[in-house]
């Protein structure tokens, strides 16, 4: 007796049968619900969006704005606080940098970035300089996760802001005082000269209009004669602005060296783990000076990469293997560019690379040899499955 | 041909189906659109936790010296001792309001007289209950593994009694108190129908599996079973593609010949194995004349299965301070299921069901010490999230989140104010992770009709075979075992094209 013959005597089997066969011809018509699924998901994660640029104004002597409009009328909302990947063709280069949305997701018809030139800086330079209004963008949709959240941040809210690390927090600053929402926000906001900071005038205005907005502005580096707020955010600094730290969610937004100063300050005032919160990190700026970094390779040692195709290309120690990726014409899906948001991950077949303690990798990567190549440093020729 | 074998996605089913075919020598090429595998058997960080994606308690396993059948499917990749295991000892704690709080081993004898000192009126009905599985598992399991040729309702009279007939039809059978009912049919959730839609064959096996074989983790999760296979695929010769989607399946005169990227690149083939569900590849991946009007029929006689809210929380306290004392608890309002059923089709979270997962509890390592991670999960269908404007998204996951959160705080008073990372995921969420439409995290419902002895997974288009969740049922277990029976049918067929004796 055959199987299916057997299963015939299963009590209910004919009335299943019978109910399959009904359910059948009324069925459901897949084929004209096809890509729907598709298209929800690319209403909040389009793979790439399409950006023109609408406005370009100065915010102060090195930063400038672009105002971005989407080409196709559509933006995906974004959460105050996100960033998108700015995708560049510099030079016969395709590359990206992440920059985060200074503009309030009160409204939807633009993005705002703010962008401060970097020394040196191959992306800056370029937006700063070649692009002009009219010219036409691609990104990323918006992403990462230094944003507000109503489940377990509360309502009195200090923000740490360090140079250009206060563009999140602008779209926050933005969305919470034009929408008027039930949150308390102090914003420090640490520059070394008063001229550097951005959004100055904006910000003191809020903070004027918005009894839930205080603003300080404090300057590492005075002329003599200062009245305002200085030296470094420490602990001291934060005690006497804010008071009383108990109930409070920290927001920390600035270079790398801010998070490794500041965070240990609030530590050493009580502020749990928890309550702190800060952006990605970076990528350091001179890889070899971290502590961990192999002495004996130099910054200029170069190394061969091996693709699975049997394609060769060279790779310097002090850049990231996505640069070297990039230099190479060979496209990697990327986005933070600091090491967190793994989509830059690759198999790593054969040699070492250097990865700096803030690159977020997971314990099943680090055994079985995944490696974020956007913080992954060559340390000698590597073999990499792509 | 470019390869024997091109496997689609590098889920569960795709990554057994691959590694069992190149471990027989098939020339195998694995596609896998994210970057690395696992599919929903993956992990993710936020902050100083990695959470843990889909793996709750592993069914199937089975000690060393006790080994179950997904033991067996795994030694034959050669992945099971390379994996440290985790056993669990209990079932689960599940808690009704005020009304039970109740916590079973994972032992028959032991959960029995749990449930016997709770519920004495029914002592009799439980033991009897019990003896039920026990015979009807037993028999299933004889009649499939021995393929006895002789097999009657009189020789196996529990099988062909209740092997089709609803669950809650055989808690009524059994018992009185609605409770008790609950009791013992609380795992509904992992196949996704409640107990009135549910056949007791799926059911039974459910409980049986994790009383007889123990519930299991793994260190390191569910991600590193993923890599231990892929790591045993490419040693055994197999090929993979990551960042390479496959979007198009090509089919000349009913036989499958190949399959394109998602770069364009067009790569010959005899035989898929597709981990992508049906729906995606009869109605998206092949060509409409291509597909054959009976298998879009067939197609449509069953349902998308459930997706949920998922939330994955590191709290920064050991559980117990929480008064989490179990690795799977169970929270259920009322005692009807249905009515919790019902519920997932709503947006918003006022499910009478809630699953909240510790890992800690069974594997401390799981997060830094004086931490814990917690996974919550609320069944929910995906289609309703499908037309939320999407300026409202955001608030209303908090809000729904903060429903289920406003729920678990009942039973771990200060549970919220130890909240260090959160990430809430959605149906939406699903189906940009998983790609599966409506994100459905078991593939299609499991009615009775759903079971594979009257829709088998079979393609009518030669050539073409199914892995995963899409093709029989969801979860660990009967995906992971899904793969390698695909591997064997594809094997089968390669060797009958070639004239060789079986």
């Amino acid at each position: 007796m055959s199987i299916s013959e057997m299963q015939k005597m299963i009590n209910g089997h004919a009335r299943i049968a019978e109910e399959l066969e009904i359910c059948r011809k009324y069925g459901i018509d897949y084929y004209s619900q096809r890509g729907k699924w598709t298209q929800a998901v690319e209403k909040y994660h389009p793979r790439r969006l399409e950006l023109r640029v609408s406005e370009k104004f100065a915010e102060n002597a090195d930063t400038t704005t672009l105002r971005l409009v989407s080409t196709s009328g559509y933006f995906p909302p974004f959460r105050a606080g996100q960033y998108i990947n700015l995708f560049v063709e510099i030079d016969g280069i395709c590359t990206s940098r992440p920059y985060s949305i200074s503009s309030s997701p009160a409204q939807n018809a633009y993005y705002d970035l703010t962008i401060r030139r970097v020394p040196n800086g191959f992306v800056s330079d370029y937006l700063l300089d070649e692009i002009k209004v009219g010219d036409v963008l691609a990104s990323t949709g918006p992403a990462g996760h230094f944003y507000y959240s109503s489940i377990h941040h509360g309502n009195e809210l200090v923000f740490l802001a360090g140079g250009s690390g206060i563009t999140p927090l602008m779209s926050m600053i933005r969305e919470v005082t034009d929408r008027n929402l039930h949150r308390n926000i102090h914003l420090i906001y640490g520059v070394r000269k008063p001229q550097e900071a951005i959004f100055h005038e904006e910000l003191l205005i809020r903070a004027q209009r918005h009894s839930n907005f205080i603003y300080d502005l404090a300057v590492s580096e005075p002329e003599p004669g200062y009245e305002g707020i200085t030296g470094f955010i420490d602990a001291d600094l934060i005690k006497k602005q804010i008071g009383d730290v108990s109930g409070k969610t920290f927001f920390v937004c600035g270079p790398r060296e801010m998070y490794s100063f500041c965070i240990p300050e609030l530590e050493k005032m009580g502020v749990p783990g928890r309550r702190i919160r800060r952006e990605v990190f970076g990528t350091p700026a001179e890889v070899t000076k971290e502590p961990a970094w192999p002495k004996e390779v130099k910054a200029d040692a170069e190394f061969t990469v091996k693709l699975t195709r049997g394609q060769v290309i060279n790779a310097r120690a002090d850049e990231p293997l996505l640069t070297a990726l990039e230099r190479a014409g060979i496209v990697v899906e990327n986005c933070c560019r600091s090491g967190e948001c793994s989509l830059c991950r690759v198999k790593l077949q054969s040699g070492k690379v250097f990865q700096p303690s803030t690159a977020l990798v997971r314990k099943s990567d680090q055994q079985s040899g995944y490696v974020h190549s956007c913080a992954a440093y060559p340390l000698t020729d590597l073999e990499i499955l792509l | 041909m470019d390869y024997d074998v091109v496997v689609i996605g590098a889920g569960n089913g795709g990554l057994t189906a691959a590694c069992s075919l190149a471990q027989r020598g098939v020339k195998t090429l694995l596609l896998e659109r994210h970057n690395v595998p696992g599919g929903c058997a993956t992990s993710f960080c936020r902050g100083r936790f990695e959470f843990e994606v889909a793996l709750h308690q592993l069914s199937g396993l089975g000690p060393a010296e006790k080994p179950g059948p997904l033991r067996h499917t795994l030694s034959k990749l050669g992945v099971v001792d390379q994996l440290e295991w985790v056993e669990m000892d209990n079932l689960y704690r599940l808690l009704v309001r005020d009304d039970l709080d109740i916590t079973l081993k994972a032992d028959r004898e032991a959960a029995i007289q749990t449930l016997q000192e709770r519920f004495p009126a029914e002592k009799d009905n439980i033991t009897a209950y019990f003896d039920l599985v026990y015979q009807f598992c037993i028999e299933l399991i004889t009649i499939y593994s021995s393929r006895d040729p002789e097999a009657t309702p009189e020789k196996y009279p529990a099988y062909f009694e209740y092997a089709l007939m609803d669950t809650q039809k055989v808690l009524d059978k059994f018992f009185t108190d609605p409770l008790l009912k609950l009791a013992v049919s609380i795992y509904w959730g992992y196949t996704g129908l409640p107990p009135a839609k549910q056949p007791f064959s799926d059911m039974a096996m459910l409980l049986f599996s994790y009383l007889e074989l123990k519930p299991y983790h793994l260190k390191g999760g569910s991600q590193a079973l993923s890599a231990a296979i892929l790591e045993k695929f490419l040693q055994s010769g197999g090929e993979v593609r990551f960042n390479c989607g496959a979007s198009k399946i090509l089919v000349e005169d009913g036989r499958v010949t190949g399959v394109v990227t998602e770069h364009g690149e067009t790569i010959s083939t005899s035989y898929i194995i597709s981990n992508a569900s049906t729906i995606s590849v009869y109605t998206e991946m092949i060509e409409p004349e291509h597909v054959p009007a009976e298998q879009l029929k067939k197609l449509g006689g069953s349902t998308i299965g459930p997706s949920s809210i998922t939330l994955y929380i590191g709290l920064d306290c050991e559980p117990q301070e929480i008064g989490i004392n179990e690795t799977t608890n169970f929270l259920c309002a009322s005692t009807d299921m249905e009515d919790a059923f019902t519920a997932c089709w709503e947006i918003e979270s006022h499910n009478d069901y809630t699953l909240v997962s510790c890992y800690n509890i069974s594997d401390p390592d799981i997060s830094p010490p004086g931490t814990s991670q917690v996974c919550i999960v609320d069944l929910k269908y995906g289609e309703s999230w499908l037309n939320i404007p999407p300026h409202q998204y955001f608030e209303l996951k908090e809000k729904v989140a903060g429903q289920i959160l406003d729920r678990v705080e009942h039973y771990f008073p200060g549970f919220r104010e130890h909240i260090e990372e959160i990430e809430v995921a959605t149906p939406i969420t699903h189906m940009r992770f998983l790609g599966t439409p409506g994100g459905a995290i078991y593939g299609f419902d499991q009615y009775a009709k759903d079971n594979n002895m009257f829709t088998p997974p079979r393609a009518l288009i030669k050539g073409l075979y199914f892995a995963g969740a899409w093709a029989g049922m969801g979860g660990f277990q009967p995906t992971l075992t899904s793969g390698t029976t695909a591997a064997r049918q594809v094997l089968k067929d390669i060797k009958r094209q070639a004239g060789v004796e079986i």
